[in-house]
């Protein structure tokens, strides 16, 4: 038995009247060998669904947030100027969008654990590796890269002959960061409120939490207070209120978020249409089941349900 | 249910039976269905229609006038006087005719344009110290080492403002005249100060104070005009103190970087107290005149002046409203196309419920 371990990923032992060696030299361990069942079709496969959809979002948003700088380069003559504020650089991916993807991580399911004991045939995906392969990185990827091209031109093609209302020019480097930045963060964060399947409290509190925070931290960024303590550090004074005020700033956020997310959403809902997975249609019997149970005043989960 | 237990008992290590332990916390779980997202991308793409018809009837009523004044009319000679650096002390004049077709009511706004100029390369972003300009007198007097080269001059005298932003600040005057019917010109009057963002006039730039008991070029002594400045900073405007010195507001423009080459920065307002001007800028033959200093053929950049009106929108930016009406009309594809599918190819219960 040492031997099949080596080649197993990973070892499960049964702690027992026999002693508890196997235990301490396994991953997983527990009293009775049923209990098998759900660690392999509930825990398993919800880890393997978590894990897939927590590595194409952390691709996705990183390429969305990097590649603008490759895009930026043709117009700052290469001289690897950042797009972002450098405070924003820093705090994007530990503030503003580790939060939600991390609630996603930990909550999601896309079937109750009575669907996944009751139709095994759902533990396929894991065995097949198709949740997270090179086919799969390709598409966040190409995703990411997407985004990018849309969160650079579109701040781009306005911004760079826009005005106020009282004249003074949009096209300053300050307000192109900080639409830029905004406009990132709050695609991103339409796309994990995308990827998210299961919404706890919890993912509601971090996903509004982050957008929240970002704005908040924006703001304070931006103010005199800091300003006048490290100019040199914070002299994004004045921005944020700046930028955030102008009507076309806000049209051109939208105008991104709607050209990123709508593709989205199509391919999304042409897959579902088209090739529905075992999970797909559990998922939906799974709907209709609470629909149907609703006018009874009660919202079953799925409890004994079937 | 479970922390009641002692530590003993043949249950007592069992995960508490809640709701975030056992992962049965109540959750929505959304799926995307046909009469979810179909009536989404119908809306999206209706609502992208009607903001792009709004936004180019609002753009629609703007106007704009570009003249490149870099080597048109009798700025030939000016330009390639800049050519080189050592007749830079020499002035230079030169004039530009032009035609405004129809009346621009309302608030007329006069900008710079620049072509080519990278504003945004890193170690020019770089350059610059922004402590100094908040009128500190420790960084007035050892200015940033990020604003090297242009941090001292030869004899080790501390530049003010340093930086390379400062040092090229953009030193052409410009002055529109009118061309009145009895062959006579009148001086288009503009409004040259209040042209700034506020935080950056009130706050960002700030004279090294003076107590108000001694002039600016006291607080300044020590230090020494930018290299290719022809003026120290606290000439920059004898006639106003509120306009002299870091807080000139041709500075404070020229200070705010642009993010891409080709762009324009605010110059005046038409003054529309008198004359022919109170309802805007008249049609008619107008002569730019320009004190041409500032070198553009090194890097094959243009200048020009733009004049323009604006709305509650801006100024004339047709990319906006022409994105969302492209948009519109690729989301109603995609929403017609995924309709034709559903329909079509299957019938979502259908495939569902198997």
């Amino acid at each position: 038995c040492f031997s099949s371990s080596a080649a197993a990923h990973i070892g499960v032992g049964i702690s027992g009247q026999e002693g508890i060696q196997a235990v301490l030299a396994s991953d997983y361990s527990f009293s009775q060998f049923r209990f098998l069942q759900r660690l392999l079709l509930v825990h398993g496969r919800w880890s393997y669904l978590r894990m897939c959809r927590f590595l194409c979002y952390f691709f996705y948003k990183n390429f969305a947030f990097t590649m603008v700088h490759f895009w930026f380069g043709f117009f700052c003559g290469f001289s690897a100027q950042t797009v972002y504020d450098q405070y924003f650089i820093t705090l994007y991916n530990i503030v503003y969008t580790s939060l939600p993807v991390l609630a996603m991580g930990l909550f999601d399911q896309d079937v109750p654990e009575q669907r996944s004991l009751e139709y095994p045939k759902l533990y396929e995906p894991g065995q097949l590796n198709l949740l997270f392969n090179k086919r799969e990185f390709f598409i966040c990827i190409a995703q990411g890269i997407y985004t990018s091209v849309v969160l650079f031109f579109i701040p781009y093609g306005v911004l760079s002959h826009a005005t106020q209302s009282n004249g003074v020019p949009l096209a300053d480097y300050q307000t192109f960061a900080v639409t830029t930045a905004t406009a990132l963060v709050i695609v991103v964060s339409v796309q994990i409120a995308l990827d998210t399947g299961y919404w706890t409290a919890i993912n509601h509190f971090f996903i509004w939490g982050s957008l929240g925070t970002y704005f908040t931290i924006l703001f304070a960024m931006h103010s005199s207070i800091l300003f006048n303590i490290f100019p040199k550090q914070f002299h994004f004074l004045g921005s944020a209120h700046n930028t955030l005020g102008q009507p076309v700033v806000w049209l051109t956020i939208a105008l991104a978020t709607v050209i990123c997310i709508a593709p989205v959403l199509a391919f999304r809902f042409l897959k579902l249409d088209l090739k529905p997975q075992l999970s797909d249609t559990v998922r939906y019997t799974q709907l209709v089941l609470q629909k149907k149970q609703k006018p009874c005043g009660r919202v079953g989960r799925g409890v004994g349900g079937g | 249910m479970g922390k009641k237990q002692a530590g003993t008992g043949p249950l007592s290590r069992r995960p508490d039976n809640s709701a975030f332990k056992q992962q049965r916390l109540p959750a929505w779980s959304p799926s995307l269905t046909a009469n979810t997202v179909l009536p989404t991308f119908y809306i999206l793409s209706l609502v992208c229609l009607l903001l792009g018809i709004w936004l180019l009837i609002t753009v629609e009523n703007t106007h704009e006038l570009k003249v490149d004044y870099t080597n048109a009319g009798t700025c030939e000679e000016c330009f390639n006087l800049r050519k080189s650096p050592n007749d830079s002390t020499t002035a230079c004049t030169c004039t530009v005719s032009f035609h405004v077709p129809t009346t621009f009511p309302g608030d007329v706004f006069f900008y710079y344009g620049l072509r080519n100029f990278h504003q945004n390369l890193r170690r020019y972003m770089d350059s610059r110290d922004d402590a100094q300009m908040v009128g500190r007198k420790n960084n007035l007097k050892t200015p940033s080492s990020y604003c090297a080269p242009f941090d001292y001059d030869a004899d080790r005298n501390p530049i003010a403002p340093c930086g390379a932003v400062a040092n090229s600040m953009f030193n052409d005057s410009l002055t529109v005249m009118y061309n009145l019917m009895d062959g006579s010109k009148i001086q288009v009057p503009l409004y040259r100060k209040g042209i700034a963002w506020y935080t950056d006039k009130n706050v960002k730039f700030r004279n090294p104070s003076t107590n108000n008991t001694f002039p600016l070029q006291q607080a300044f002594e020590g230090t020494t005009r930018p290299l290719y400045w022809q003026r120290p900073v606290y000439e920059l405007d004898d006639t106003d103190s509120n306009n002299n010195g870091f807080i000139n507001d041709d500075l404070i423009v020229w200070m705010r970087e642009a993010a891409f080459p080709n762009f324009k920065k605010l110059y005046g307002v038409l003054n529309r107290a008198q004359g022919p001007f109170t309802e805007g800028l008249p049609a008619g033959n107008y002569t730019l005149s320009i004190n041409y200093n500032f070198p553009v053929e090194p890097f094959r950049g243009r200048k020009e002046l733009v004049i323009s009106t604006v709305t509650w929108f801006g100024g004339q930016n047709y990319f906006l409203p022409i994105a969302y009406l492209v948009t519109s009309g690729l989301i109603l594809v995609m929403a017609v196309v995924l309709t034709t599918v559903y329909v079509k190819v299957g019938k979502r219960g259908k495939n569902m419920e198997e």
